[in-house]
């Protein structure tokens, strides 16, 4: 097989525009962490939960994929919330508080995500559902050596930076965000400081899981949408977010694209039926040589 | 100003403060002194909300704030200053600073008391977009001392503004808690720099074990040989002395 540039470029194309989505489901995941302490391990539910809320609303309710898109990430940030509200916090400081207790937490994540797949058997059904959107407006990308990048691909790659881009301004840009990386980095002294503890953690939660949403509901029209999908991609954004260094927001999205392009790559060229194995060779690879991740801190400090 | 009341407070079961009475009035500068692991900083705490009160009450302006939340307790001009090792060492000083103001609504005002904060403290205007992290000890507390400043705060509570902080620098720091003060600001410093403390209070309480185990005016309590004997530490002194000859 003689090597050919132009397919390795449509390669690495496809790997970076998979590898934002993978990039902002661990954004969510990094987010939940810096600012809460939480390895959330239900965030994969939160996209599967993203991708099943749009489709309802794309094909039963019948709104165009724009809106579904967005009420699809309201859903999931308020299913998110609740999730927050009623169950993890009452294990953190017994209850009243916003400083959290760890392996409690870590096996409520767990069955927080048993539960709800099996929500979601319940209400969706166990069938992978495709997922038809309507995307003629968008441009189809294409770039020299004949590489032609479908409309869902684009749309995904401009949304995913669009949010990117707003979640930085946000959280650098804003008085909320300020507070926001406050009770991040110190519970205590946001609270101190007049922030309303509880309020952001909601707040972050809720972005978070919009985040995860926005993911499902752009690879819904590449994939098909399923109850069981959300436990690849957790493992594939956990995969990303340590790649990146966990914790570290710009790292989170650097480790998704280099899962993306990654995998790609060793599926066109080693072995595509295993595809999903390529994303935590990258993992152990990372872990043997720079354990903090590319954009880690050494052994974060907290107080 | 503040009033605390018979409280008893604590960490989950282990129960620190066994009924302390504490009157700050207004205007005025008050301490709280006492050694490592006497209960200072944990009744910081339950005054300004951190932790739950076990018993007793705590009131501010009257109003009786022990249900309170701490952010509810800080907008009604409760402010804590909080350990100079607790600035937002990933925050540029003017966020710090900003950070202070979160509650405020009032632009002007909050831009005025910016202004006032860099004339009390000229080094932090100098660095105002420096990562705080990469600020001198007694740098980081201006910092956290102008951060509870920018809460407009009616009273301010200080944990420790002299520790592991040169004498020089704790002088300057001491002499613009004097001037935030004669601002109209009611202050109450916990310190374990006895000497220091009781030149600047007019007032103070020792605490031991969780009780008051001394109170008064401050100049009677520099003077009070049982005060020289356990805190101004007669041995520490007497070192110095000998040190000087």
């Amino acid at each position: 097989m003689g090597f050919d540039f132009n397919s390795l470029l449509a390669f690495i194309i496809f790997g970076v525009t998979i590898g934002v989505v993978y990039g902002i489901v661990a954004l969510g995941i990094s987010l939940i962490y810096s600012g809460l302490d939480i390895v959330h391990f239900a965030h994969g539910e939160m996209y599967m939960f993203g991708a099943f809320f749009g489709l309802v609303l794309a094909h039963n309710v019948g709104v165009p994929y724009p809106i579904a898109l967005i009420g699809a990430m309201i859903l999931t940030a308020l299913l998110g919330m609740a999730v927050e509200r009623v169950f993890y916090r009452r294990l953190t400081r017994a209850g009243g508080g916003y400083t959290v207790a760890g392996m409690g937490m870590i096996i409520c994540g767990f069955g927080m995500s048993v539960a709800l797949v099996n929500a979601a058997y319940f209400f969706f059904g166990a069938e992978a559902e495709p997922f038809r959107a309507n995307l003629d407006y968008i441009p189809r990308l294409t770039f020299p050596g004949d590489i032609n990048v479908p409309e869902s691909y684009v749309l995904t790659a401009i949304i995913s930076v669009l949010l990117m881009a707003g979640l930085h301004y946000f959280l650098r840009h804003t008085k909320t965000g300020l507070a926001v990386r406050a009770v991040a980095h110190n519970k205590d002294i946001a609270y101190l400081m007049g922030v309303n503890v509880p309020l952001m953690i909601s707040l972050i939660f809720g972005l978070a899981c919009g985040l995860a949403a926005a993911a499902g509901v752009l690879i819904g029209p590449m994939q098909s949408v399923q109850v069981e999908m959300g436990y690849l991609m957790l493992m594939k954004a956990f995969a990303a977010a340590v790649v990146g260094g966990f914790g570290s927001l710009p790292g989170a999205i650097v480790g998704g694209i280099m899962v993306g392009i990654f995998e790609n790559l060793g599926a066109a060229y080693i072995s595509a039926s295993h595809k999903d194995i390529y994303a935590f060779l990258l993992l152990i690879l990372v872990l043997m040589f720079k354990p903090s991740g590319l954009f880690g801190v050494e052994a974060k400090v907290k107080a | 100003m503040l009033e605390v009341k018979d409280v008893h407070a604590g960490y989950g079961n282990l129960k620190i403060l066994r009924g302390i009475n504490m009157d700050v009035p207004t205007g005025g500068i008050v301490t709280l002194l006492g050694g490592n692991g006497t209960g200072k900083s944990t009744l910081l705490k339950a005054v300004s909300g951190l932790i739950p009160l076990m018993q007793g009450d705590v009131f501010f302006n009257g109003v009786n704030i022990s249900k309170m939340k701490p952010h509810q307790r800080m907008r009604l001009g409760l402010v804590q200053v909080t350990q100079a090792k607790e600035a937002y060492p990933a925050m540029t000083v003017e966020e710090n600073l900003v950070l202070g103001a979160y509650t405020r609504k009032d632009r002007e005002g909050t831009r005025a008391d910016l202004e006032k904060v860099y004339e009390f403290f000229p080094v932090l205007r100098e660095r105002r977009k420096q990562l705080s992290g990469t600020l001198s000890g007694g740098e980081v507390q201006m910092l956290v001392i102008g951060r509870g400043l920018m809460a407009a705060p009616k009273m301010l509570m200080l944990d420790e503004p002299s520790a592991a902080l040169a004498p020089k620098v704790v002088l300057e720091i001491f002499a613009n808690i004097n001037r935030i003060a004669k601002s109209g600001v009611t202050i109450l410093v916990v310190e374990q720099n006895v000497r220091m403390a009781l030149i600047l209070a007019q007032y103070g309480y020792i605490i031991r074990d969780g009780v008051i185990m001394m109170q008064g005016e401050a100049d009677n309590l520099i003077s009070d040989p049982a005060v020289k004997d356990s805190f101004l530490g007669g041995s520490v002194a007497d070192t110095s002395k000998s040190l000087r000859n």
